[in-house]
């Protein structure tokens, strides 16, 4: 088994930084846990979900999509690849729906330009908020970070996984982490039994419009719940003409403004407060579940955490099973 | 990728956040978890501030009118032109013949440094900003009865409060992350009353809503305090230890019945009988107000009445309590504590105190300093437009939009001699200037900015500003060494802070080395003080607090039979000010992109105006076309507009009537007829 001591982290992932363009969460001089390289601050896997999306580093809130000037397309020179580390194992649910969702069909290449090649990092067992208990993620990524209270056990899955860890000696018995197996399998998380019964009432029809409305009063329209979750991916375009050049670039999205559905004709099909956010739950609950055959929220706690009044997704899951059932 | 942790640039709210920048580019925003203000979240306006400031319209060399034309020239010769003209206009007309607009969106240095240009540079006290358009008549209304002009108590006692009053704000578009709370406490429990005309968010919250005539505030606001002391729910204790002038007031209310108050205000005895009960029943109640309390004729009237409410119940002092009046821009407090005020220098240091002025001439090298007070910026205006002023140095403001009556101020802004605009985009102000000096904005450079509950935080650089713009600060100095002023010379803006500290008693406490993460709130008086979130807890800073009497004055205009509607003017949540900024933010300004007026729909029916289509709105002062919103938020006989739009300019119609203390304009009512267009 491989291992890491918490004080020997920040050098470990400095040590990959010629190669990859490392991303960790790491602690800000005013106290927040941010992906970050390992050299702006130490590093702090631990204390669960980071407050922005881990998603951001292959899309983050405003991209450059092309550039144009008088001698044509602008090319942008293509960094290293990127290694991060601090998916939660939701946040690894969220990735592996968007990769499937970009690649579909029409193929993101702005979005694979980055994602391509990417290592990713998961971060689990009593790394959670205030040290709980976080299940592991059972493989869906490059290697994980599972912390056992004292150290970090290192578990790689995928042969570039591997690689990073062979740098690591193996130094310890493979007993903790059978351990932190075993306590994973009998984790029950009651978050998803609320957003499953919830959905199971979207689609059945149970939730009258008059609900949406009264939710809908406590909306400011701050459109921080669909900035911070990871399977949300919609996004305008906006084009800037400088006396050099043409930019176009894209910015992330919200369902929950006015302007984001309305026609050229002035009609919009989401044109009332109550009808966005239907559409912010129904989407996630019940839309995508017909269509992918799967929830597309997978918990990752952001938007219960970044509304500003409590309208966060389990939240409304909790009304409407509480209210409909 | 970089992080810089700074100050959201639109609300008084005060959110900060993280700036992320990919080389000199911005791309996004983080909200902070550990932020006291923000706790996580923003508002839609915070979320977007990145966007606007690598726009290509940012102005990028100083730009001189030379044969008509705004042609770009060095910074050598912008300031020396400008130097000159002031110089010139001072020469011919006199000290006081040039007026200084500082800025509610620079920071308290800068603030500062304008204050020091004006006074000690160019020998004239005619130096004032934008919150004459706002909270004037706070500054007024409360430094006379509580001895202080601010917020009395902080964000955070919000989650305490048993009761919250909201009276003329839309906190949840103004002011969205204490819009926020205040929802949030209402779904905790505590009661919420809100006072205000149109069917604002926070009233579908409120446990009542008070929809009283625009402009009556003074009635309501007697009514209720008649029922208080009629019923016997006044605080004995509180008004006998800490208040005087009670008798003369309590005497002045008398005549306010509930029914009285009902007849001038359109809303039923009951209604206003049963608030004041509630607000006095309550163990803590805090009041909130912001434009529509002050942008009315009697706006000191209206803050007076909400002090002596406060004082009366005795909830003054206390957490959870409080005369909280929301400031808009996030540095309107800070420009008014910095003396960006005709009569005041910084920390509210009276202008007329010789003993004030000695310990600025000291300071500042020695110069006799001006003694009499200089002009507000609306009656500036005025003596433009007379041809009494013949020069302008405005900051980061843009009155051809933000201020009352357009066409008498653009005939003010064209008479003037020299007209100088610094700004980060060339406003419709800065298309009529004489000189054009392009400043960086606030990701742009450092300072600090000071919030609604007087919290002083830091502002940093995250990006170089574009071309060869600069930090106003930067420019400011700039003017001065071309003037042949020394005095004005630092190496970065935490000296400026010193100076500030060193000359101001409520800031002498404040360094920047001090204010990471969650600022200090003034009072700040000494190196080790940790700041005062709540004001006024053992004694008034004026000592007793004082009780004035208030006497009812309707609007200034009010509707007839050729100008029927009452026509009140705003913001909405989308946009900030004239636009120069949210207009440039690509989400912004999908949601809202163009100029509309708020109509009841039975209105729109008898005039056979449809939603959606233009209307033709005219005051006494001018014409302008928009679209209608058709909506229940405004009631019959009442239009809502914001003045956002340069293309349908709600201040062409607004009337330039003042308070007679503040001199703030009666933005909130004005008479207005409409018709279809076409
Ligand atoms: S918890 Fe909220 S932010 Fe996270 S995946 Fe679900 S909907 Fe998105
Ligand atoms: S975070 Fe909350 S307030 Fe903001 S848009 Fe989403 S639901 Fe509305
Ligand atoms: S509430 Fe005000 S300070 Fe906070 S993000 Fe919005 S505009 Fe900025």
């Amino acid at each position: 088994m491989k291992t890491v001591i918490p004080d020997r982290l920040q050098e470990f992932f400095i040590g990959f930084t010629d190669e990859f363009e490392v991303k960790v969460p790491v602690l800000t001089t005013e106290g927040e846990r941010v992906f970050a390289s390992p050299f702006d601050g130490p590093p702090a896997l631990s204390g669960g979900a980071l407050a922005a999306k881990p998603t951001a580093v292959f899309f983050p809130q405003q991209d450059g999509v092309i550039s144009i000037g008088s001698e044509g397309l602008l090319h942008a020179s293509s960094a290293k690849p990127l290694f991060v580390a601090g998916f939660t194992p939701r946040d690894l649910l969220c990735l592996r729906f968007i990769d499937r969702f970009f690649a579909e069909g029409y193929r993101d290449d702005i979005y694979f330009s980055r994602r391509k090649g990417a290592l990713i990092a998961a971060v689990s067992g009593f790394s959670g908020a205030s040290g709980g208990f976080v299940p592991l993620s059972g493989g869906a990524c490059d290697l994980e970070f599972v912390f056992d209270g004292a150290v970090w056990i290192v578990v790689p899955y995928s042969e570039p996984g591997k690689r990073i860890a062979a740098r690591i000696p193996d130094d310890a018995a493979d007993d903790a982490l059978a351990a932190l197996l075993e306590k994973s399998g009998g984790c029950v998380d009651e978050d998803a039994a609320i957003i499953q019964a919830a959905s199971k009432l979207l689609l059945n029809e149970m939730v009258p419009d008059r609900f949406w409305d009264s939710v809908a009063e406590s909306c400011i329209q701050c459109t921080g719940c669909n900035l911070v979750c990871p399977t949300c991916t919609c996004f305008g375009v906006q084009d800037w003409r400088y006396p050099d050049r043409v930019e176009r670039s894209r910015m992330w999205d919200s369902c929950q403004l006015e302007g984001f559905m309305r026609e050229a004709s002035g009609h919009n099909p989401l044109g009332t407060e109550g009808l966005r956010t239907r559409r912010r739950i129904h989407h996630k609950l019940a839309a995508d579940r017909t269509k992918w055959g799967e929830i597309s929220c997978f918990l990752c706690g952001r938007c219960d955490a970044a509304c500003p009044t409590g309208i966060g997704i389990v939240a409304v899951s909790r009304m409407i099973v509480e209210r409909f059932s | 990728m970089k992080r810089t942790f700074t100050v959201c640039p639109y609300c008084g709210t005060g959110c900060m956040f993280y700036l992320l920048s990919d080389g000199n580019r911005l791309v996004g925003v983080e909200p902070s978890r550990n932020h006291p203000v923000s706790r996580g979240g923003l508002c839609v306006k915070g979320w977007n501030a990145f966007s606007f400031v690598g726009h290509p319209d940012r102005l990028t060399v100083p730009l001189v009118r030379k044969d008509g034309e705004l042609v770009p020239v060095s910074w050598d010769e912008a300031l020396a032109r400008v130097v000159s003209g002031l110089r010139s206009v001072q020469g011919r007309y006199g000290k006081d013949s040039i007026m200084f607009a500082s800025s509610a969106k620079a920071t308290n240095e800068e603030n500062f440094l304008l204050m020091k240009l004006a006074r000690r540079v160019f020998g004239t006290n005619n130096i004032d900003h934008c919150a004459r358009l706002c909270h004037s008549s706070t500054v007024v209304g409360l430094a006379e009865t509580f001895g202080s002009g601010a917020m009395t108590n902080s964000i955070d006692c919000i989650d305490k409060a048993d009761l919250i009053f909201v009276i003329g704000s839309n906190t949840t578009e103004q002011h969205p992350l204490i819009g926020t709370r205040i929802i949030n406490a209402a779904k905790r429990g505590a009661k919420l009353i809100v006072a205000d005309n149109r069917v604002i968010r926070l009233a579908r919250h409120a446990d009542s809503h008070l929809r009283h005539k625009n402009g009556s505030d003074v009635a309501l606001l007697s009514g209720m305090m008649q029922v208080i002391i009629s019923e016997g729910l006044e605080n004995r204790a509180f008004i006998d230890s800490r208040t005087e002038g009670y008798h003369e007031f309590a005497e002045s209310v008398r005549e306010w019945t509930p029914e009285r108050a009902a007849s001038f205000t359109g809303l039923s005895a009951a209604e206003i009988s049963d608030a004041a009960r509630q607000y006095a029943a309550a163990g803590s109640a805090m009041i909130f107000y912001s434009m529509g309390i002050t942008q009315h004729t009697h706006g000191v009237d209206n803050v007076r009445c909400i002090a002596n409410l406060a004082m009366l119940t005795g909830n003054v002092g206390r957490e959870g309590t409080g005369v909280n009046p929301l400031r808009g821009q996030n540095n309107v407090q800070g420009g008014c504590d910095m003396g960006a005020l005709p009569d005041l220098y910084s920390g509210y240091q009276k202008v007329a105190d010789p003993s004030v002025r000695l310990k600025f001439e000291k300071a500042w090298g020695g110069a006799l300093l001006p003694a009499t007070p200089g002009l507000p910026l609306t009656l500036a205006m005025n003596a433009a437009a007379r041809g009494d002023l013949k020069g302008m140095f405005i900051m980061g403001e843009n009155p051809l939009i933000s201020d009352p009556d357009q066409a008498h101020v653009l005939a003010a802004l064209q008479s003037l001699e020299l007209l100088v605009v610094q700004d980060i985009f060339l406003t419709e102000t800065a298309q009529l200037a004489d000189v054009v000096l392009p400043a960086a904005c606030f990701a742009e450079k450092d300072g600090s900015f000071t919030n609604t509950e007087r919290r002083i935080q830091l502002l940093k650089k995250a990006v170089e500003p574009p071309g060869e713009a600069k930090a106003d600060w930067e420019i400011i100095c700039g003017v001065a060494a071309a003037a042949g002023f020394y005095g004005m010379k630092y190496e970065n803006t935490s000296g400026i802070m010193a100076e500030i500290a060193s000359l101001t008693p409520i800031y002498a406490g404040v360094s920047h080395r001090r204010l990471p993460l969650a600022g200090l709130q003034w009072p700040c008086t000494d190196a080790d003080h940790p700041g005062t979130p709540i004001l006024h807890r053992e004694r008034f800073s004026r000592g007793l607090g004082k009780f004035v009497p208030v006497t009812y004055r309707p609007p200034a205009e009010t509707p007839d039979d050729a100008y029927p509607f009452v026509l009140t003017t705003g913001r909405t949540y989308f946009h900030w000010h004239t636009g120069s900024m949210t207009r440039r933010t690509h989400l912004l300004d999908r949601e809202e992109n163009r100029a509309f007026v708020e109509m009841n729909p039975d209105d729109a029916t008898k005039l056979g105006i449809k939603g959606g289509e233009r209307a033709v709105v005219s005051s006494r002062r001018g014409e302008i076309t928009v679209f209608t919103k058709l909506t229940d938020v405004v009631p019959p006989g009442v239009l809502f507009m914001p003045f956002h739009f340069a293309e349908g300019a709600a201040n062409a119609l607004t009337n330039n009537e003042l308070d007679p203390e503040s001199h703030i304009p009666e933005f909130k009512v004005s008479a207005v007829r409409v018709r279809r267009a076409g």
